[in-house]
């Protein structure tokens, strides 16, 4: 079967479920040191009854040290702060460790708490079958076994050892929903004082003995390669040690990091631009919005689909465009390999470890279980860090100087070779009946696969499973509409990409929300009734491989509205925009953005949003996610834009690849709905995609402009 | 290379390094200073920014001769146990994300607060925003701001 782009992005909570069942519920308890016991793989009650989870998501932000020891905390009846953190590493004992697809929580949930659940039963057995009495009368709490009726108490560390000999129960009881102490409250971050104090350790700030700096020289020039190079001036700069070359470009390395870049600066490099020497993301940008008015492959069609528009009454046409842009997180990349002995060791912050244990085994011609990757504290991934290549080249850089050596990237090499979010353009057509009720809507996008991913095969090309997989937020446009028709064209790109946060859903949310809100307009109606309406339909409804609950849909919308206060007049030069969406058939957002438009542009005033992602674990996390993922979709509205010239990308860093700052906070307000579903969804890239159209509605609706190409630019409003 | 004698939190450290170096590196690659972070190293982002005699500055601006002599405070040493108020209204508001910029915050805000020990969101605007925060935690940055600032009272 093949694996979807969906379930690329995902495979780590899926299988990761999936493999805590096989481990854990064979009712063989793993093998452990004498009095400590592993009800699974991933929790570990010690004899002195400490408590220690191993977590299989690289903790990047999204709070994954805090929420997945909330569920073992809540089950066992032991205090948060007392759970001790293993950071996995890929082995046969953990597997398919991906972070990414927003799944920290939602791939962890059951089987934490199952295993959480499973440890306190056992110890309430321990306790019951020492005092000679059932264990329905007793209970956890604290992390000690209390008996009801007699008062008695004994502590884990005074039970893990009888514990340790009982068989796991298959079926423990998790709590009701009514019984939850801390899971669904908010709860601050475990690790909050380590970052305060500057003690919190990620990857480049990440020491092993003996260990050298090293920065690459890389080719200016997308895919271009080293002819000849030249040290010898490089070799002369105090503390620079060797100077080699790797696959990727010449790395030097030295004593420490700035001897490295000394010697960088150095090197006498010539280098060949390879065939890409004359692309220009301008004319590529023009291509995609051109091949956008094309035929496309068809990826969902419902009623007469495009056929419809000849027979409506009124049509609109428009296209969007959205631009290439960089991950750019703070921590720039970087990963230590030390290379001895038959064995490889890594120290890296990655969302994927397995990768690139494989893929460094593969280089260094070891089997995979001689290579062991630590994954450390990430300083921001956003997706970026699902690429391994920055790992793999230091494995090289390692291999060849055979010592310890820390690779890492500059800024500008950061800004400059990363896997981008690629651009894209977004022909939309819509038809109105006679009464001006939208009948028809097509949304073909035009665009480039991930290049990080495989390139669609012979037999995709007409598979319209593989094209949805491609435009997440267009083919699953989640209103009733008689007829709609979605497609794709694909056009080839040298621009390396991979996934950002919401992957393939900013664009195409973008174009589809915006284009709605052209509708409304045309139509005479107001955005938020005419979304209602057409979430009226039959609910939930089958598209593609997802199931989109209309009903939940339509509650998040409602709660927006209120809380924003929709409809209530705005003075001159304000106005509000409204977006919904739902991200990967999971998660409910609808967000009401207010701007200003005056002298000096836009400015984003607040910011109201509703989630519904089932049951929550963290609301605190909740939150902070919201207003993470306002801020990163902000950036693409009205600030980065990564242009290539010449084969070259031309931004080096925060000030031609700008990001917002603290003045362009807007107030941003969460909203969680309870939950009416039991399997709690993703939270870290939901809140991404409404964010441009409900700003660039505002805009629409502060000063009747209709802006449909992103990044803003003052000129657009002038 | 000439040794250079810097006073770091509070302790004089001597320094072997080309007189260049920016203090950045000298912090984090000599000193083992880790704390005190890479995020540009063209002053452009905050995430290095440390203390000289209370003042915030870019310490990867800073070249390692210019910064002998001077008192330098990295965050490892903004309080013994991270009880600056700064720290502790960090805390209070959840601020971090990544947390990989908040050491680059929480000196600027330290120092901004020396300053100006009771600003407005206007005046918190202007003096936080020549940092990056990606993952974009700047509303509980200025929550946090005002809760030090009226802890500080």
């Amino acid at each position: 079967m093949r694996m979807t782009r969906r379930e690329a992005l995902r495979v780590g909570s899926l299988s990761g479920a999936a493999l805590l069942l096989d481990v854990a519920w064979s009712g063989q308890v793993a093998a452990a040191p004498a009095a400590s016991f592993r009800p699974n793989a991933w929790l570990r009650v010690g004899a002195d009854g400490s408590v220690a989870i191993t977590v299989g998501k690289s903790e990047m932000g999204q709070g994954v040290r805090t929420s997945l020891p909330m569920l073992v905390a809540e089950e066992l009846e032991v205090d948060l702060a007392a759970v001790d953190l293993v950071q996995a590493v890929p082995g046969p004992e953990f597997k398919r460790l991906r972070t990414g697809g927003s799944g920290s929580v939602y791939g962890s949930y059951a089987a934490l708490r199952k295993a959480g659940a499973a440890a306190r039963e056992m110890l309430v057995s321990a306790a019951a079958a020492q005092w000679g009495v059932d264990t329905s009368g007793c209970r956890a709490i604290n992390a000690s076994v209390i008996h009801g009726a007699t008062g008695r108490r004994l502590s884990y560390a005074a039970l893990a050892d009888a514990a340790s000999k009982l068989p796991v129960p298959d079926n423990p009881r998790v709590k009701g929903a009514e019984d939850l102490l801390l899971v669904g409250r908010p709860t601050r971050r475990l690790d909050g004082p380590r970052i305060v104090t500057g003690r919190a350790v990620y990857g480049l700030d990440t020491r092993v003995p003996g260990m050298r700096q090293a920065v690459v020289a890389r080719p200016p020039v997308l895919g271009g390669s080293v002819v000849r190079w030249d040290a010898t001036r490089a070799r002369a700069v105090p503390g620079v040690r060797d100077v080699v070359q790797v696959p990727s470009g010449i790395a030097v390395v030295a004593d420490d990091t700035w001897a490295a870049l000394q010697g960088r600066d150095a090197l006498d490099v010539t280098w060949n631009d390879g065939p890409h020497a004359g692309f220009d993301s301008v004319a590529f940008r023009r291509r995609l919005a051109e091949a956008a008015q094309g035929p496309g492959r068809l990826s969902r069609r419902e009623g007469a689909g495009l056929a419809a528009l000849a027979s409506a009454a009124r049509r609109l046409d428009a296209t969007y465009e959205y631009p290439f842009q960089a991950h750019a997180p703070l921590e720039t990349m970087n990963t230590i390999a030390v290379v001895a002995r038959g064995r490889c060791e890594i120290w890296t912050p990655t969302q994927a470890p397995e990768q690139v244990r494989d893929e460094a085994a593969k280089v260094l011609g070891l089997a995979p279980e001689a290579v062991r990757v630590n994954v450390t504290l990430i300083g921001g991934g956003f997706g970026r860090r699902l690429g391994i290549d920055y790992a793999v080249e230091a494995v090289h850089v390692a291999k060849a100087v055979g010592v310890p050596v820390q690779v890492m990237w500059t800024r500008p090499d950061d800004m400059r070779h990363g896997h981008f979010q690629p651009a894209s353009a977004h022909r939309m057509a819509a038809g109105l009946d006679a009464s001006g009720r939208l009948v028809a809507w097509g949304h073909r996008k035009a665009g480039s696969y991930l290049s990080i991913f495989p390139a669609p095969s012979a037999a995709d090309m007409d598979d319209p499973a593989h094209w949805q997989d491609e435009s997440w937020g267009a083919y699953d446009i989640p209103y009733a509409i008689p007829a709609i028709e979605t497609d794709y064209v694909l056009v080839d790109s040298p621009v390396p990409s991979g996934p950002w946060r919401a992957v393939y859903s900013p664009s195409c949310t973008f174009a589809r929300e915006s284009f709605l809100d052209e509708v409304a307009h045309t139509s005479g109606r107001d955005p938020l009734p005419l979304r209602l309406d057409l979430l009226e339909g039959p609910s939930p409804v089958t598209i593609g491989g997802l199931t989109i609950d209309r009903t939940r849909l339509r509650r998040v919308l409602e709660t927006a509205a209120a809380k924003a206060g929709w409809g209530e007049p705005l003075p001159k030069g304000r106005g509000r925009g409204l977006a919904a969406n739902v991200y990967d058939g999971d998660t409910h957002v609808a967000m009401v953005a207010e701007v200003t438009v005056g002298g000096d542009g836009v400015r984003v005033d607040r910011v109201v949003a509703a989630v519904d992602c089932g049951p929550f674990v963290n609301p605190l996390h909740i939150e902070r996610q919201v207003e993470s993922g306002v801020v990163w979709a902000l950036a693409t509205v009205f600030f980065g834009e990564i242009t290539i010239a010449g084969g070259r990308v031309q931004q080096s860093s925060y000030g031609d690849y700008a990001v917002p700052r603290l003045r362009h906070m807007p107030r941003v307000e969460t909203h969680i709905l309870p939950a009416t579903v039991a399997q709690p969804s993703g939270i870290g890239e939901a809140p991404v995609p409404p964010v441009a159209p409900a700003v660039m509605n505002a805009v629409f609706a502060a000063t009747g402009r209709r802006l449909r190409r992103l990044p803003v630019r003052a000129a657009d409003l002038a | 290379m000439p040794p250079f004698r810097l006073v770091v939190n509070g302790a004089a450290r001597d320094v072997d390094a080309p007189a260049e170096m920016p203090l950045l590196w000298v912090l984090r690659d000599r000193l083992g200073l880790t704390g005190t972070k890479y995020g540009c190293g063209v002053g452009i982002c905050g995430a290095c920014t440390v203390h000289i005699d209370g003042r915030a500055a870019r310490s990867c601006q800073l070249a390692v001769r210019d910064a002998a002599g001077p008192r330098i405070t990295t965050i490892e040493g903004l309080s013994p146990d991270g009880s600056h108020p700064v720290q502790r209204a960090w805390l209070e508001e959840d601020v971090a994300q990544c947390g990989y910029c908040q050491a680059g915050m929480i000196m600027c805000a330290a120092a901004f607060l020396q300053q100006k020990p009771h600003p407005t969101d206007a005046d918190i605007d202007a003096a936080m925003s020549d940092s990056v925060c990606r993952c974009g935690t700047y509303q509980r940055i200025r929550r946090a701001i005002h809760l030090a600032a009226g802890s500080a009272r």
